[in-house]
């Protein structure tokens, strides 16, 4: 399955990327913010999609939802530091299909919304 | 003693009895050349004294005036015994004959009150008593030849010597006696009506008249009886119609205070009618007490103290031989006093009836003075205070206005102008519908307005109050001032809730940017090394150093982001100790002097920020080379400077650092001030009162 990673803390990427890949996943990309975020899900049409919800400039829940407009929509993952109820129910409401908290990540907890 | 209160029931019979028993010696006398005349003049002269001094002695008791002028009458009737025809009465005569003039001498002395009050008075007449039997005796005991007709006289007792030259001494000793006391009776008299006041000259003048003349007159005939005879008859005759006048003039006298008495009471109701002012009042009393220095004071309950007629405190002045205050209670109530002439004391069924009638007209004014009296400090309140006044009528025209400052008016001409020609209609509506809910409900109103004034702006605050049945009053006070510095103290309280809260989303976001991150890329690092850690040793020892630098950051983070919320050391060690670690910190030397004295803990803590914000700017901007600190107190108050000799020209207003500083200093009630002129370095100084 291929992943873009995005979120703007470059040490996050990289033990993301190395967990990830480690349980099977394939990175095809990162990104630090929004806009270069749509701009490499429209270029690279990953099957899912790691966003972090803190984004300088666009957050991560109009990021969701700019991506869940394109002609083939990625699976997007939510992941924050902070906790799922922080958020409310925005998490529900911007189209993205789970949220994993940073901590939590894992490839088997990705895998739990791909299952559902 | 009955004699006190009825001295007529014994001195009138029994002076038809010596007046009977003088007659009957004087018209059996052999001796006496004119029998009728004498007998006609004794009798007269004797009952005149008398009857006038027991008609005084009756109507003032207290007053000895008229039991003296009983004496003199008795001492007048005393001479009689001269005229008997047998030794003994006749030499007692002799002797006694002229206490009656030192009697008479006693009364003039001791008039009007009947009571010598002075020394030399009281001395003057001992030796008036004493010369008035001594020198007769004298006389008696070296006689003159031919005293009586020739060979008619009884025998003189006490005769020593028939010798001339003897008798030409002994007159002539007794009539240079007689012509001092009577030079220095007179000079007394004279004395006593120069310190006279008006009321009492007024009592005075009759008897003085009278009396004085008559005491000038028995000088005289003591001169001229011993060298003329004829002298002796024109002086005789006329000390005989003073002398008799005393009395007369001195029942004129009470009866005048009789009539004055009715008069003063009719003139105290006529000169106060109904609505006589306190003013009228005053000058009613002086009409009846003919004492046109007499002064009205009124009891003025609400203050507790006495006020004028016209309103003003008014303080009772102490008794003085000269003037004495007279108070008027009512059931134990001071109602009023009068200030008069101590003379009136002499007079008092006078004082007594006026005030009587007084008494009731001055209740009644009494009244009208408080009401005086308050409305004076009404005015006076009004006068000192500084807002503008308006009395304005139900319908809204102004009747009347008091302006401390009249440049405060929109206009000069007030009165009798309407509400709505002077402000502006929609001020000029609530103007008027306060006002009139102040007199409808009898409950003070308030609007605060805005007003264009001398080109700007302005905030004023009026207040309604009913001032009458159908007007209002209002009273302006200008509020700019406290408004500006109310909306300066909003915007300070607002900015200081705004940087608290944005310090808290900056120390949320650098939590959650920093030390947050790098324990979740910790966490995950972990989870990694923990599944390498059989299948890949050297990789798990790799990731786990990793680990071990990433946690020593989020440490140092951590440390970094308490600090900003609030330095430890500074409650652990105080603010000597947190300057030193700011100055430690600092990039330039910084000197600190003086923060060793001891302040409140928010003091200490907005002055640990006012350096350590000043620092960071010294840093940022100033270019300096060095920087002093200085923290002291300084008259009650805490002083922080921060002082760089950088290159200036920093503006106040730039960031928000130094206004949040000043913010968090003006909460302490104290000042933030920035100097910092080009080229000469700036100094941040902070001024905080400490009580």
């Amino acid at each position: 399955m291929t992943v873009l990673i995005v979120d703007d803390h470059p040490s996050f990427r990289a033990s993301a990327r190395t967990l990830l890949e480690a349980e099977g996943y394939n990175i095809v990309g990162e990104a630090e913010n929004g806009e270069t975020a749509v701009e490499a899900a429209r270029e690279l049409h990953p099957d899912l999609v790691l966003l972090d919800v803190q984004l300088p400039g666009i957050d991560g829940f109009a990021v969701a939802d700019q991506l869940r407009k394109l002609e083939d929509p990625p699976i997007v993952i939510l992941t924050s530091s902070r906790d799922r109820a922080d958020y409310g129910r925005c998490i529900g409401e911007c189209g993205a299909h789970g949220f994993v908290p940073k901590a939590d990540l894992s490839g088997a907890a990705i895998a739990a919304f791909l299952v559902a | 003693m009955i004699f006190a209160r009825r001295p007529w029931l014994f001195f009138g019979p029994a002076a038809v009895f010596a007046g009977a028993a003088a007659v009957a010696l004087t018209l059996t006398s052999d001796h006496e050349e004119h029998p009728a005349l004498t007998t006609v003049l004794l009798l007269f002269v004797s009952m005149s004294f008398v009857i006038a001094g027991l008609i005084g002695w009756m109507r003032r008791p207290s007053n000895r005036t008229g039991m003296l002028m009983v004496a003199v009458g008795y001492g007048v009737l005393a001479t009689s015994l001269y005229e008997a025809n047998y030794a003994v009465p006749y030499t007692i005569g002799t002797i006694v004959g002229s206490v009656f003039i030192a009697v008479f001498l006693h009364l003039m002395l001791a008039y009007p009150s009947g009571r010598l009050l002075s020394g030399s008075g009281r001395t003057l007449v001992v030796a008036a008593y004493a010369a008035a039997v001594v020198a007769p005796l004298a006389d008696a005991m070296f006689p003159q030849d031919q005293t009586c007709k020739p060979h008619a006289c009884p025998d003189d007792l006490v005769l020593l010597s028939r010798d001339h030259a003897a008798h030409v001494a002994t007159t002539a000793l007794s009539t240079v006696a007689a012509v001092i006391l009577f030079a220095g009776a007179f000079w007394l008299l004279v004395g006593r009506w120069r310190r006279a006041t008006p009321a009492m000259r007024r009592q005075l003048r009759p008897v003085y008249l009278a009396g004085g003349l008559s005491v000038v007159l028995l000088a005289i005939g003591f001169i001229v009886t011993p060298f003329s005879g004829v002298g002796n008859t024109i002086v005789s005759v006329a000390l005989i119609v003073t002398f008799t006048a005393v009395p007369f003039l001195f029942l004129a006298g009470l009866l005048g205070t009789t009539l004055a008495r009715s008069a003063g009471v009719g003139t105290i109701f006529s000169a106060v009618p109904e609505r006589a002012s306190p003013g009228e009042v005053q000058e009613g009393l002086r009409a009846a007490l003919r004492d046109p220095t007499a002064e009205v004071a009124y009891w003025y309950e609400e203050g507790g103290h006495y006020v004028d007629v016209d309103g003003n405190r008014y303080e009772l002045p102490p008794d003085t031989r000269h003037r004495v205050v007279t108070r008027l209670d009512y059931a134990d109530s001071p109602v009023a006093a009068i200030v008069h002439d101590a003379a009136l004391r002499d007079e008092p069924e006078l004082l007594e009836a006026i005030t009587g009638a007084a008494r009731i007209a001055l209740e009644r004014d009494k009244l009208l003075v408080e009401v005086k009296a308050r409305a004076e400090r009404y005015r006076a309140v009004l006068q000192a205070m500084p807002d503008l006044m308006f009395r304005i009528s139900r319908g809204g025209v102004y009747s009347g206005y008091n302006a401390p400052n009249p440049r405060d008016l929109l206009s000069d001409v007030v009165v009798g102008r309407k509400v709505h020609d002077r402000l502006p209609k929609e001020l000029a509506d609530r103007v008027l519908e306060a006002g009139q809910a102040a007199v409808d409900r009898g409950t003070p109103q308030m609007i605060e307005y805005e007003l264009e004034f001398s080109g700007e702006t302005r905030n004023y605050e009026a207040r309604f109050a009913a001032s009458g049945e159908d007007e209002f009053l209002m009273i302006v006070r200008e509020i700019t001032d406290r408004k500006r510095q109310q909306a300066e103290l909003e915007a300070s309280r607002a900015r200081i809730v705004a940087a608290g809260d944005d310090e808290r989303r900056k120390l949320e976001r650098n939590l959650h940017d920093g030390a947050q991150q790098r324990l979740v890329s910790l966490s995950l690092s972990l989870r990694l090394a923990q599944r390498r850690v059989r299948s890949d040793p050297d990789g798990a020892e790799e990731l786990l150093e990793g680990s071990r630098e990433e946690l020593a950051q989020a440490l140092e983070e951590l440390r970094e982001l308490a600090r900003g919320i609030h330095p430890a050391v500074l409650t652990d060690r105080g603010l000597e100790a947190a300057l030193e670690a700011l100055a430690a910190r600092s990039p330039l030397p910084v000197e600190i002097r003086g923060a060793s004295c001891d302040l409140p803990a928010q003091v200490e803590a907005a002055a640990y920020y006012v350096v350590s914000e000043a620092l960071a700017n010294v840093t940022k901007y100033a270019q300096a080379s060095a920087v002093e600190v200085t923290v002291e107190r300084r008259n009650g108050t805490a002083v922080v400077e921060v002082a760089d000799d950088g290159i200036g020209g920093a503006d106040p207003l730039r960031g928000s650092g130094l206004r949040g500083l000043a913010d968090r200093v003006a909460s302490l009630s104290g000042k933030l001030d920035v100097e910092s002129p080009p080229g000469s370095g700036t100094r941040v100084r902070a001024e905080i009162p400490l009580e």
